[in-house]
């Protein structure tokens, strides 16, 4: 707790003054994420809950939110895996091990853990959904008896795009997830399911009332998602989902991230699909 | 004393007084229009003005405002503003005052916003109060903006050959006391202010077309309305509504390199939700397409947003977004439009 | 940066005034500053493209001849960074006006009897011809723009173009706004950058720094014809500088 009062106190000086961090490993997923743990000075904790963003800065380059890819059980650093799509990713997919970041945050709210322990989970991972979801992966993986059934659902385009792939085995393994995979277009090697994401879900076994879902992926993808879930009778408040808009302050000011009339970087990114229902025609993600 | 008294004659020898204690801003022409200004010549400054171009806000929260110096290598950050100023804003509007209240309420909510707290800290506002109407734009009768409500330090009503001052802090008690000319009111003076604020009834009547609740009502039932289609068609998307919008705050940030390449300060910048590609993210995907929508999205956060978070409405009624729409884009007549449609 | 390392910058002109240049030699004290920076191997076109070493190919001009064309490939060879440079060579400039009638029309107006003589192109803004890396817009360029571009091309960055309408930073500066004066004014519809650089000056906006990704061009056109300009006029005002992006107001203005 110690950490948390470290970083609070900081954000009460300048809640825009970055702290200085260093990038500890750095290492290419595909062509275009690439994977950073980073080391705050003094190696202070994060102190995040799975589902929080940090905005990291480069200097010259301003800042962007990006999601903590890692569970604070991971002591003493914290991962991000980051595509490459614009003027900052670029600049920040060039650093190296020992090369120095600036790190606000952790930012937002989280997955709703203390309110899933004890349920069944299905998590739903679109592409670079899985970044924000390994998170919380990792943290039931180190409180796995808190939760019940776990199974994931993965998608995307081709298998070459496929994030953690030797990760996943293990929390197949370790963590007695299920884990099912699809891919849009496949390759000769890949022997696995083809087609989108929504597909896999009618499969799936579950109680609705004890079961929380958990959807991360491109806009495009929550509609269909959210429907084929609503059908499995899984009841909205218990559907989860973490929602990308631009950013600038991450303290509920700038206004880029607005959906109506909440701030996504305070009161999300993560939201229920009941918080979702009150949109009145804002929030690309909302099921028609 | 609650309530001071000055002539008329005697109001340069207490601005004389007011710039030597801080920096003065107050209000002067340009081309025609207004303008807060630093105040050099004290006979310069206009107390009868329609609403400056821009609000005061540039003094509380400036169009470009360093927020933090930097180092790129070894990394390093430090505070980009030593010392905040010390400044008065002087005849300043009850619509701008409650525009501050507005802002106060954004900036002071967790996580608050060092930047805009110590600038507010270190601010003076001496208003005037308006007995008659700027011009036929402004609805601050509907807004209840048009009379005073506190957010000053001192306010100012120009009663026939004085001005009556309320006195509504210590540090606006400190600007009116030991001073020869300025005295405290009495009872016949609050007797001609009241005469005067009864006069006032007769002259300001609410502007919309319904009470505040009513227009809530018509904000939560036309999200959908064919009104935002027939601004949006208007709208240019030049950022004018919002740049002079006392209760705009959207920026963006940007770092700016001295030639070093090493060396740097971070920005916040004014920004508008009318700009194309405020919403837009990294990957393409753009939020809040289209000018209509973008125009809406300017309305419910004046009428709708804000009242369901705070319980405040942040439309100050100053009448400014419609004075600077080269669209003829009108805040009135948008709203009675909706208002309209939902009794229709 | 090291002495060494130092980049070499040379300055090329096609169809043009020269202007931006010009203004370059204005940058006055900053201009020392820089050349701890960078080498200027090239001014005024005193050296050949083909002779001479450089990394940065500052280009000024428009293209608008079938020799243009090659010799802006040629450049492009060899530049490591290739900036346009100013209004003709980023967005066409005034020369584009020459597009709007057949090019045997504009050869005769200019050159009479001996138009047959001429070898002349419809004119185009450099990056119709060759990848453009850098734009400095505005006719002339402006200073701090010039400046802030040269720092991104030394850090390697990528200058990123405001994408809003003049009109946001004219408003920031308070200016009076030109249609408060009865004037027309391109603001609303021309991309931001110069700080309203002519509207500080008590001038208009003109359009030299080309229109918004998404100009919102009938609901500017809607605001000219109610300040009373013809259909005509409105449209002499979208092609003084921008008749290369027709595209993005054609549909509204022409008859």
């Amino acid at each position: 707790m110690i950490d948390r009062e470290i970083l609070l106190e900081k954000m009460k000086t300048s809640p825009y003054k970055p702290m200085k961090a260093k990038i500890i490993k750095a290492q290419m997923l595909t062509d275009k994420e690439k994977f950073f743990r980073i080391e705050l000075e003094g190696k202070i904790n994060l102190s995040h809950q799975p589902g929080q963003f940090v905005m990291v800065s480069i200097f010259g380059y301003e800042e962007a939110p990006i999601s903590i890819s890692s569970s604070p059980t991971d002591k003493g650093y914290f991962d991000l895996t980051v595509r490459n799509v614009g003027v900052f990713t670029d600049k920040l997919h060039q650093l190296k091990e020992g090369d120095t970041v600036g790190i606000r945050g952790p930012f937002g709210k989280g997955f709703p853990i203390d309110n899933m322990f004890g349920y069944d989970l299905v998590i739903v991972a679109g592409g670079l959904g899985i970044v924000p979801l390994r998170s919380l992966i990792r943290y039931i993986m180190a409180n796995r008896n808190d939760f019940g059934n776990v199974q994931m659902l993965l998608g995307c385009k081709t298998p070459k795009e496929l994030l953690f792939k030797e990760e996943t085995k293990e929390w197949m393994r370790r963590a007695e997830i299920k884990f099912n995979c699809t891919v849009d277009r496949a390759n000769p090697d890949w022997k696995g399911n083809v087609g989108l994401i929504t597909t896999l879900i009618p499969g799936i076994d579950i109680n609705p009332s004890r079961t929380y879902a958990v959807v991360v992926g491109p806009p495009i993808m929550y509609k269909f998602v959210i429907v084929k879930l609503l059908e499995k009778n899984i009841p909205d408040h218990q559907i989860i989902v973490s929602l990308e808009r631009r950013m600038r302050c991450g303290l509920g000011k700038c206004g880029h991230c607005q959906i109506e009339g909440m701030y996504v970087c305070q009161s999300g990114p993560v939201f229920n699909y009941a918080q979702l229902g009150n949109f009145k025609g804002e929030c690309h993600e909302k099921a028609i | 004393m609650k309530y001071a008294v000055i002539n008329k004659e005697d109001l340069n020898k207490w601005l004389e007084h007011l710039k030597k204690k801080a920096r003065l801003y107050a209000p002067k022409e340009k081309e025609n229009l207004f303008v807060f200004r630093p105040v050099k010549d004290v006979s310069k400054i206009c107390l009868e003005y329609i609403p400056t171009i821009l609000p005061p806000k540039k003094y509380y929260f400036p169009q470009k405002e360093k927020l933090l110096k930097f180092q790129v290598n070894p990394f390093k950050t430090a505070k980009a503003i030593e010392e905040f100023e010390e400044f008065i804003l002087f005849g300043v509007h009850t619509c701008d005052i409650a525009g501050i209240q507005c802002m106060d309420v954004i900036f002071r909510e967790s996580p608050e916003d060092p930047n805009y707290l110590n600038r507010k800290e270190k601010m003076t506002i001496i208003g005037i109060e308006c007995l008659k109407y700027c011009d036929e734009h402004a609805n601050c009768t509907s807004m209840a903006t048009h009379v005073p409500r506190g957010g000053y330090d001192l306010m100012m009503v120009d009663i026939d050959k004085v001005f009556i001052i309320h006195i509504n802090s210590e540090k606006g008690e400190k600007l009116v006391t030991g001073l020869s000319y300025i005295k405290e009111a009495k009872d016949e003076d609050m007797f001609r202010l009241d005469r005067a604020r009864e006069e006032k009834k007769k002259i300001f009547k609410e502007e919309l077309a319904a009470p505040l609740p009513k227009v809530y009502d018509a904000f939560d039932k036309s999200f959908g309305s064919q009104v935002w289609k027939d601004v949006g068609k208007k709208c240019v998307a030049c950022g004018n509504c919002t740049a002079v919008c006392p209760t705009c705050y959207c920026f963006d940030t940007a770092d700016d390199m001295e030639l070093s390449l090493n060396d740097g300060i971070r920005y916040r910048i004014w920004n508008s939700c009318q700009m194309d590609d405020f919403a837009k993210v990294a990957g393409g995907e753009d939020f809040r397409k289209g000018r209509d929508s973008r125009q809406r999205h300017r309305y419910y956060r004046k009428f709708k947003y804000p009242v369901d978070k705070f319980n405040r409405y942040f439309c100050v009624g100053c009448g400014r977004c419609t004075r600077t729409c080269m669209a003829d884009i009108s805040l009135k007549e948008t709203v009675n439009s909706l208002i309209a449609g939902q009794s229709a | 940066m090291k002495k060494q390392s130092k980049p070499k910058v040379a300055f090329f002109d096609f169809t043009d005034c020269e202007g931006c240049q010009l203004q370059f030699a204005n940058i006055g004290s900053t201009l020392l500053d820089l050349t701890e920076l960078v080498d200027i191997v090239n001014f005024r076109e005193i050296m050949s493209e083909a002779g001479e070493d450089y990394d940065i190919a500052i280009v000024e001009g428009s293209i608008s001849t079938d020799n243009d064309v090659k010799r802006i490939q040629k450049i492009r060879e060899k530049a490591k960074v290739l900036v346009a440079f100013g209004s003709c060579a980023t967005i066409g400039g005034v020369n584009g006006i020459k597009n709007r009638t057949s090019l045997e029309l504009a050869k005769k107006r200019v050159y009479g009897d001996k138009a047959d003589l001429i070898n002349t192109i419809k004119a185009m803004p450099l990056h119709e011809v060759v990848k453009v890396d850098y734009k400095i817009l505005n006719c002339p360029p402006y200073i701090p723009e010039i400046i802030a571009v040269l720092k991104c091309i030394l850090m390697g960055k990528p200058y990123v173009l405001p994408n809003y309408a003049l009109c946001v930073e004219c408003k920031m500066n308070e200016n009076v706004c030109r249609y408060e004066k009865d004037q027309e004014c391109m603001g609303p519809v021309t991309r931001a950058g110069c700080n309203s650089w002519c509207v500080n000056n008590g001038n208009r906006c003109y359009g030299c720094r080309g229109l918004v990704d998404n100009p919102a061009s009938e609901g500017a056109k809607d605001i000219l014809l109610k300040y009373g300009l013809k259909l005509e006029d409105i449209m002499n005002s979208f092609t003084l500088y921008n008749d290369c992006q027709g595209e993005k107001f054609d549909q509204y203005l022409k008859k």
